[in-house]
């Protein structure tokens, strides 16, 4: 069974389709890449699996269970996380603060606790600890205390995904990881995505503009094109699929 | 021109912790929140008009005596007996004064949790703030054009304070300051408590980006309604202790322009932290008195403008000029959250022994 399932997703926005009849799988501890021209409706999809919108119609299925109707933050807490085309971290807050603030059920997080720091300092430093584990394995540890927005673009595309593991999810939903880093950052962060399913089983959903860096990561391949899908295969398969280079090379 | 010192500043300090509480409450939730309170009268008049309820109907019956009706012709016969059991009876003054606090206290938080749960799923929060900018004029109004809550336009007067037993009356007024001086540092404890925890961390997470810090697992309706109840309770406090200074109760004191100058206080002082709240709310207690100071002397020298007036420019400029020119206030908040940042700091044994 797959980890995550799309099962016939539509979306209509008035009369335009941008997902048409969408149905695709996403097998654990699998990176799966999603891909297509602008407009092909990649990110749509994404916010349709996150929660952050609602669909026309279709069904998603996370473990087994139906997803479909939740709402962002209940499928947060199912275990799936999410990344955003644009870095969409909390730029007046330290690199740790970031990392912290996703973390589940914190004591510290209630109310009537919080004034009390005895309640729930010994669980904060825990987690500060993980924090800082999460953020040395993206060697952003020596910038714990710096603000998001005085980093580097590629070092908040990290801290994003740092984030987002935070809350200890299964799956990883990244929209374009790469966007607006240079090509040898890109690869990088790749080489991070693939070392973070090696080490810790985790499941990616990763929509990529360029096609080129993901041949050498994912598992598995979809190819979106006008709300639709258009092929799907192994990286190598989509690579010389001949409709996928006429649409995305025009030859 | 004849001032008199200690005088002076008893009723300072008074004023400003009143006004802490109320820059307290508003810094929770416009400075660390970001949820906009356009009716912060609201909740401030709240506590008043229980005040105003509990020290005419209530505190006879703590006192073992009948009550009687506070309004029309047997007014001034209420009041006699008020003051009287006030002077004599200290024992039922802090009985009544300790059930004014909780009972204005649960009926600003209620207010406050409901009225932001449902608007709060509102697409915008700055409806909020006009919700509850009309709401507030809608309960002065409906509560004025009750006659027998608190006696409509006439008020509630000759409400003593808790300390009205002692035969001085500096030193009951100096026990009522420190009173209220440590309700506004127990507010302010609480409030930097807050802040710099995993849930004040949330809600300036909430301020900065509402969708993210949702799918980042958040309820958000919730954590807003928490902090608009926990802003409201201190408010309502606030209100009693106001209403306890002046003595009276009036519909006319809970105008709008009262949650403008608890906007000047937060907004002067710097949002997001409760030390510039307490600056805020310094400033403008001291600059309250000066106009009032101004406004008696002038008009006593037959100067043709009234001076009171002057206040509300005054108030207006700082509001322009912060914005403009500091819109981070006097103290700017600091962006470290908890105590987090020191377990990671080098030389901490913890982080020592892993590196």
């Amino acid at each position: 069974m797959p980890l995550l399932e799309l099962k016939n997703i539509r979306k209509n926005y008035g009369g335009l389709r941008a997902v048409d009849d969408v149905s695709l799988a996403v097998p654990a501890g699998a990176i799966v890449g999603l891909i297509g021209p602008n407009g092909s409706g990649k990110s749509t999809l994404i916010h349709l699996i996150a929660g952050t919108s609602s669909l026309t119609s279709g069904q998603i299925f996370f473990d087994g269970r139906d997803v479909t109707a939740l709402s962002s933050d209940q499928v947060f807490q199912r275990g799936m996380a999410r990344g955003y085309q644009d870095p969409s971290l909390y730029f007046k807050m330290t690199a740790l603060d970031n990392a912290l603030l996703p973390v589940k059920n914190q004591r510290g997080e209630r109310p009537w606790y919080a004034p009390w720091r005895r309640c729930w300092q010994d669980e904060e430093a825990a987690h500060a600890q993980t924090a800082g584990d999460m953020l040395e394995q993206v060697r952003l540890l020596k910038h714990y205390d710096k603000l998001a927005a005085d980093l580097s673009g590629g070092q908040m595309k990290l801290l994003e995904i740092a984030r987002a593991l935070m809350g200890k999810p299964r799956l990883l939903l990244l929209d374009e990881p790469t966007a607006g880093v240079a090509p040898k950052l890109a690869y990088e962060i790749f080489q991070q995505i693939a070392r973070l399913r090696d080490v810790h089983g985790l499941t990616f959903l990763i929509v990529e503009h360029r096609l080129e860096i993901l041949l050498d990561f994912v598992d598995y391949i979809y190819a979106m094109h006008l709300g639709r899908l258009l092929a799907e295969g192994t990286a190598a398969e989509i690579a010389s699929h001949q409709t996928v280079r006429d649409v995305y090379f025009g030859d | 021109m004849n001032i008199d010192i200690i005088a002076t500043i008893i009723a300072l300090l008074t004023m400003f912790s009143i006004y802490s509480l109320m820059a307290i409450s508003l810094n929770l939730e416009y400075g660390v929140a970001g949820v906009p309170n356009f009716g912060q009268a609201l909740f401030v008049s709240l506590g008043a008009y229980v005040t105003g309820v509990t020290y005419t109907r209530l505190l006879p019956l703590l006192a073992g005596l009948e009550t009687i009706h506070p309004c029309g012709s047997s007014l001034g016969a209420a009041l006699q007996l008020r003051s009287e059991i006030m002077a004599t009876q200290p024992l039922a003054g802090f009985l009544n004064l300790a059930l004014t606090f909780v009972t204005a206290a649960a009926l600003g938080g209620l207010v406050g949790f409901a009225v932001s749960y449902v608007t709060l799923r509102l697409k915008q929060e700055w409806y909020l703030a006009l919700v509850l900018l009309v709401g507030g004029e809608i309960v002065r109004i409906a509560v004025r054009s009750a006659d027998d809550l608190i006696c409509s336009h006439n008020g509630i007067s000759g409400i003593a304070g808790p300390f009205y037993y002692l035969d001085d009356a500096r030193a009951s007024s100096a026990l009522f300051m420190l009173l209220a001086l440590a309700l506004a540092l127990a507010a302010y404890r609480c409030s930097e408590g807050l802040i710099h925890s995993p849930f004040g961390r949330m809600l300036k997470g909430l301020r900065e980006n509402e969708a993210v810090t949702r799918s980042l697992g958040k309820g958000i309706s919730l954590a807003r309604a928490q902090i608009m109840l926990i802003g409201s309770v201190i408010a309502a406090i606030a209100g009693v202790l106001f209403a306890l200074n002046t003595g009276f109760v009036n519909t006319n004191d809970y105008v709008v322009t009262l949650t403008l100058d608890v906007w000047v206080m937060v907004v002067l002082g710097g949002l997001g932290n409760s030390r510039g709240a307490l600056l805020g709310a310094a400033l403008i207690a001291v600059m309250d008195r000066l106009t009032q100071v101004a406004a008696i002397q002038l008009n006593m020298s037959g100067f043709p403008i009234e001076f009171n007036y002057v206040r509300f420019i005054l108030f207006g400029l700082i509001l322009l000029f912060m914005l403009r020119f500091r819109p981070q206030g006097l103290l700017p908040e600091s962006p470290l959250t908890t105590h987090a940042h020191e377990v990671l700091r080098p030389g901490h044994p913890e982080t020592e022994r892993r590196r």
